[in-house]
């Protein structure tokens, strides 16, 4: 057991348990609050996978300003608490999950067994100058320059979007 | 590369167990007699109106939109400003002027919010 | 060296979690945290990918998603503010007047 497949297993456990979590409880605060945990067991694996300025961009993002939304939209709608996971809907539920195993199978069998078996083997140094802040820049200011631009215009639109959306009076 | 990180996983630990411990060793150690008195709802001594479970405001929501729109801005300048002087000199001007068309881009949200009293607190 | 499988079965259990909770849940709000679980879960198979096979695209292309993923959440969530003011419910079982 080396330092990095303890962190993986740390990391990936806390990921797939909160990842379970967040959409078997009933209440959603805490939903959001495991969705938080699983983007930090996320960006534990962006730290072994050497993505490191992709691991803080997670923290920055995800769990520091899109989930802040979430949390405020909850608060502000403030809805009930669903029934616990198997109390209502019973079809339903087993039916999600169903499908949801076969798919995994699935993608699993791809995974595992699928794939013509010629492993990819990692070149730990390669893989550290990819994560850093230069080779993405770099990357991102010349050969993606114009969905870098076309972002922009992505984001304005759900600026304007979601003002006009939101911006009349609550009650 | 990952034991680069070991200080910040060491930090993180300590966190959580600071933040653990504060929280549980007042619940463990503290004495606990309540009374009536002590358990009802404590609002500096004036009788407590309505109840604690209030919608809070749409603006809260407004904030928190715009803050994750500039938010994205500032990450996207952050490899911008990192490489800049390296590909200027490869480049030259078209690196400067694509950064300034998406910040430009983004101010017209932004003036359209101001107009639209977004920042206004009431 | 952890080999790539064990990194994209995890990506693999997260979209699983999204696509049962997006059929599951009946909780709006919910629903769209089961779709930011996939979307992040699609980033962690990017990630990986772009790891091992030494190529920084997969990792130019998570910023994308996320951009984008804060975009929809900034539009759905106004969306679903929009719905709560004409239904007052986030009940998505009581949001069927384009049902058929």
């Amino acid at each position: 057991m080396t330092l990095e497949t303890v962190l993986f297993w740390i990391f990936g456990g806390l990921a797939v348990v909160a990842a379970i979590a967040t959409i078997t409880r009933k209440n959603p605060v805490i939903s959001a609050l495991f969705l938080i945990l699983n983007f930090g067991g996320l960006a534990g694996l962006y730290l072994l996978l050497n993505a490191q300025f992709i691991a803080v961009v997670q923290i920055i993002v995800y769990a520091g300003a899109i989930m802040v939304l979430f949390l405020f939209v909850i608060m502000l709608l403030r809805p009930d608490d669903e029934k616990s996971f198997f109390a209502e809907n019973k079809q339903i539920k087993w039916t999600g999950i169903a499908i949801g195993t076969f798919l995994f199978a699935q993608l699993a069998y791809v995974i595992f067994v699928g794939v013509p078996k010629q492993s990819i083997v990692r070149d730990a140094q390669r893989s550290v100058e990819i994560g850093t802040i230069e080779s993405i820049g770099r990357a991102l200011f010349t050969q993606f320059l114009v969905p870098f631009e076309a972002i922009a215009f992505v984001l304005l639109a759900a600026t304007i979007g979601a003002l006009v959306l939101a911006k009349k009076k609550f009650d | 590369m990952i034991e680069n990180y070991i200080p910040v996983f060491v930090v993180l630990g300590f966190a959580i167990l600071f933040a653990l411990a504060t929280v549980f060793s007042s619940e463990i150690f503290g004495p606990k007699r309540p009374t009536k008195e002590k358990l009802s709802t404590y609002e500096s001594g004036v009788k407590p109106i309505g109840s604690a479970n209030e919608r809070v405001s749409i603006k809260y929501y407004l904030v928190a939109m715009l803050f994750i729109i500039f938010d994205l801005e500032v990450i996207f300048v952050y490899p911008w400003a990192v490489t800049f002087t390296k590909l200027f000199s490869e480049f030259g001007m078209v690196i400067f002027t694509s950064m300034m068309v998406f910040l430009v881009v983004f101010e017209i949200g932004y003036l359209y919010a101001y107009k639209k009293g977004a920042f206004k607190w009431d | 060296m952890i080999p790539l499988e064990y990194f994209l079965i995890i990506s693999a259990f997260m979209f699983i979690s999204g696509v049962v909770g997006v059929l599951t849940r009946k909780n709006a709000i919910v629903v769209f945290m089961s779709i930011e679980l996939m979307l992040n879960s699609a980033n962690l198979a990017f990630v990986s990918f772009a790891s091992f096979m030494g190529d920084v695209t997969g990792q130019v292309f998570v910023f994308f998603v996320m951009a984008v993923a804060a975009a929809e959440a900034a539009i759905g969530l106004a969306i679903v503010i929009a719905i709560f003011r004409n239904k007052l419910t986030v009940n998505i079982d009581e949001i069927n007047i384009l049902k058929w």
